[in-house]
């Protein structure tokens, strides 16, 4: 028997090169991309020089400008600039138009798919994103010097299912491979944690431009598990904007409406008034009206403390609620680290001080920090290091349920659950001889319909008829490691399974994606094939390499004829992406990954019990 | 394999907690999606498969009333479900009268202390029938996991009243 191969400590079995990967912060102000070059993760800066792109698109006539160009037009073309797009995604009409009544946009689509009327046309917040993204990754693409093999997207650790799932959408839409999504607050938590090495509680304060998180996690031995995790998805430094504007508004007697660049003023006045307060004590703002009228308004820090200081507050009681669900005090925490630029209000530091008795941790600049996390985590993803001891335990931010009679929700997932989590809950008929059911899947804390956000409705069909109360409905949820759910129903007390996946009704489904995807080429079909085939292409090379990679590691786990038939199907898969044949490849790949299907069960129950072992090993 | 198997524990209610969590990391790190985002499909979907019941045992293991659940289902003991009729009448008499005590809170003159007070009792009574359960699922026969079983729904009535006291505290202090 030949004798087994064993690689130094320390280095990898299989000799790899180094995959290009980034990290993003799609922020509601400004967005940021970040990446591990020679072992360090640092900002990736455009050819200006500068890291922070605004997250501001202008549609014009011919362009569609990103960033500074489209900041420029802010004021004097708002409504065909978008400005803070992360607010208005995953989100229904109603919503938008009841938390932010004065945008100064026009409005279009339905209640579930709102689009934004501007001189390019509709305009849905997913393409917005979509373009922010698409400039970060150009950004990236020309600094690093090669296409990416994937990226790790931010988003709010509070952020719902139609908020995570149009997140993942704008990257498809945008032509960037998403490897995970992860939350803010524990990206941030991993930028630090990576540099102390500390062990305990930590709590990551994360207010933004548009919203708040908070998060407790238990640091140990490389694992961040996150233990609770809260906040507010409308809640950030736009708020204090928003705050100072209708103060100003109220001071030279403003009554709406008003023009959209006057509104677009005030916010940018009460923006500019914030970030002045944060190192003076008072600040002259200047506006000009509609009918050119010229005001100067003095605003104290004393008076900017008392606008601001309900949301301050507000912030404050999410801690506790965390802290609550973490089963943790605000002594046991050792460390507090902020992030997101409205840490810099003056205010909001002193008040975090006070609440958890200490001096809260702000040396990596709060608007990289997440970027930075982000793109260690992506760096790990890719497979740059196989041997890192790294590993985040997320959690599910709000509460998963589905409606029962009487309009009450029965909650299947509660919130804080560590993913992924596959939960399943039986339900029964309510009249004699029923043979469907409504499926209405909701997400959030209370305990009526009405006051959680509705994710999807399914139908159940072809349930026999039966008494009421006999048939057993049985509904899983499954939450994945970047927090989306899906939902499947069967009818099991016949043994007649039906089943069904969702896919939230909000944002945009699949078919509007292909759509907008084939809009964008501009070859249209020809395009599209050449596209489809790079990417079966790209899979195909990635899927056999890490099968061959699994071969040399555990062969031993298979018999002669399981070997032959897995090479089989690689040597058929590698002929096969030879073709040009995009449907061909996929094909292919499927059948290898059939042909694996016992080999990766035989692997991982083999990591499991050598993980084990080794810990007992550890013990004696 | 059962939750007990897979976190390689003794099939018993008394669980050394911290090596319980030591164990779930370690068994995380070995099959967690994120050690296989660059592995095959099959590998991936697996992965979060194993995850996902790793984790659930864990919340299983964990939590003292879940773990009580699930051994005495391991045993085969068949445990009433939440319709069924109790029998115990001076227990439901006295859950009636905490229930009531709880409302009252709300309008005591220091209701700091009367919710202290009313944990206070809670937290006894939940500990004597628990101590009660716990000595009779360690006993492991029949009859005393029938009794353990009867103890067990008592102590998810605790349960309960203790989730409406942590609401009660957020209704009264989040101004």
């Amino acid at each position: 028997m030949a004798l087994l191969q064993i690689a130094e400590p320390g280095q990898s079995t299989v000799p790899h090169e180094h995959r290009l990967a980034a990290g993003i912060d799609l922020g509601t102000t400004n967005s940021l991309i970040a990446s591990v070059q020679s072992g360090t993760a640092s900002t990736l800066s455009d050819h200006q020089g500068g890291d922070i792109l605004p997250s501001i698109v202008s549609y014009q006539e011919d362009s569609i400008l990103v960033g500074e160009a489209a900041k420029s037009l802010s004021v004097s073309d708002a409504s065909n600039t978008i400005v803070s797009a992360k607010r208005l995604i995953g989100r229904s009409l109603s919503d938008i138009q009841s938390k932010y009544p004065s945008l100064p946009y026009q409005f279009c689509g339905g209640e579930n798919y709102p689009e934004i009327l501007t001189r390019q046309g509709k305009i849905n917040p997913v393409e917005v994103s979509a373009e922010i993204l698409k400039n970060l990754n150009q950004r990236a693409e020309k600094a690093l010097g090669g296409d990416l093999t994937g990226v790790v997207v931010t988003v709010p650790a509070h952020f719902d299912d139609a908020q995570r799932q149009s997140t993942k959408d704008a990257a498809k839409l945008a032509g960037v491979n998403v490897l995970r999504l992860l939350n803010e607050p524990t990206a941030a938590a991993v930028a630090y944690g990576l540099d102390s090495g500390q062990e305990g509680v930590i709590a990551i304060y994360d207010l933004g431009g548009g919203t708040f998180d908070i998060s407790i996690l238990r640091l140990n031995r490389g694992v961040f598990e996150v233990l609770a995790t809260g906040g507010d998805a409308a809640l950030g430094g736009d708020d204090f904007d928003v705050a100072v504007a209708e103060y100003l508004a109220d001071q030279v007697g403003l009554s709406r409406p008003i023009s959209p660049s006057l509104e677009r003023q005030l916010m940018q006045q009460g923006c500019y008034a914030k970030e002045q307060l944060t190192t003076q004590a008072s600040v002259e703002i200047e506006l000009a009206l509609d009918n050119q009228q010229q005001h100067t308004i003095n605003l104290t820090k004393e008076t900017f403390d008392c606008l601001v200081a309900s949301l301050v507050k507000k912030t404050l009681r999410a801690c506790r609620r965390s802290l609550k669900d973490a089963g943790i005090t605000a002594q046991e925490v050792i460390e507090v680290v902020m992030v997101g630029g409205s840490t810099r209000v003056p205010l909001v530091r002193s008040e975090v001080e006070t609440f958890f008795n200490q001096k809260p941790l702000t040396s990596i600049d709060p608007d990289k920090v997440v970027a930075i996390g982000a793109a260690i985590q992506a760096d790990i993803l890719a497979g740059n290091k196989p041997d890192s001891e790294m590993l985040l335990l997320d959690v599910t931010p709000l509460s998963l349920g589905l409606e029962t009679m009487g309009g009450l929700v029965e909650k299947v997932i509660p919130r804080n659950t560590t993913i992924p989590v596959a939960k399943a809950q039986e339900f029964t008929t309510f009249k004699d001889g029923q043979t469907a059911m409504a499926v209405h899947v909701l997400q959030g804390e209370r305990e009526l319909v009405d006051h959680c956000r509705s994710l999807a409705r399914f139908e159940l069909r072809g349930i026999p008829a039966m008494t009421a109360g006999a048939a057993h409905i049985r509904v899983t949820f499954k939450v994945d490691a970047d927090g989306l759910l899906s939902v499947s129903a069967m009818e099991k007390s016949t043994g007649v399974e039906s089943s069904i996946e969702v896919k939230p009704s909000f944002g945009l489904d699949d078919g509007k994606i292909a759509t907008m995807l084939k809009d964008s080429m501009s070859h249209a079909k020809a395009d599209i094939d050449a596209r489809m085939l790079k990417e079966q292409q790209v899979e195909a090379a990635r899927v056999i390499e890490s099968i061959q990679a699994a071969m040399l590691q555990d062969s031993h786990l298979l018999v002669v004829d399981e070997v032959s038939n897995i090479e089989q199907a690689i040597k058929f898969l590698a002929d096969r992406s030879q073709s040009e044949d995009a449907d061909a490849i996929e094909a292919a790949i499927k059948r290898l990954d059939k042909a694996t299907e016992i080999f990766a069960e035989r692997r991982m129950d083999s990591s499991i019990s050598k993980a084990l072992s080794g810990q007992s090993v550890d013990k004696l | 394999m059962n939750y007990f198997q897979l976190f390689g524990i003794e099939l018993s209610f008394d669980v050394d907690l911290s090596q319980l969590s030591q164990t779930y990391q370690t068994l995380q790190k070995a099959v967690h999606p994120d050690k296989f985002a660059h592995a095959s499909a099959q590998e991936q979907l697996l992965a979060v498969q194993k995850s996902a019941q790793i984790n659930d045992g864990y919340q299983t293991l964990k939590q003292p009333l879940e773990r009580a659940k699930y051994l005495l289902t391991l045993r085969g003991v068949v445990l009433p479900d939440e319709q069924q009729s109790f029998s115990d009448n001076s227990f439901l008499m006295r859950q009636m009268e905490l229930r009531e005590r709880l409302a009252e809170i709300r309008f005591s003159d220091d209701i700091d202390s009367a919710l202290a007070d009313a944990q206070k009792v809670l937290t006894q009574e939940y500990q004597v029938h628990f101590e009660q359960m716990r000595a009779q699922i360690n006993a492991n026969n029949a009859d005393e996991n029938a009794k353990a079983s009867e103890n067990l729904r008592k102590l998810t009535f605790y349960h309960k009243l203790n989730i409406e006291v942590e609401r009660l505290e957020e209704s009264l202090f989040d101004d």
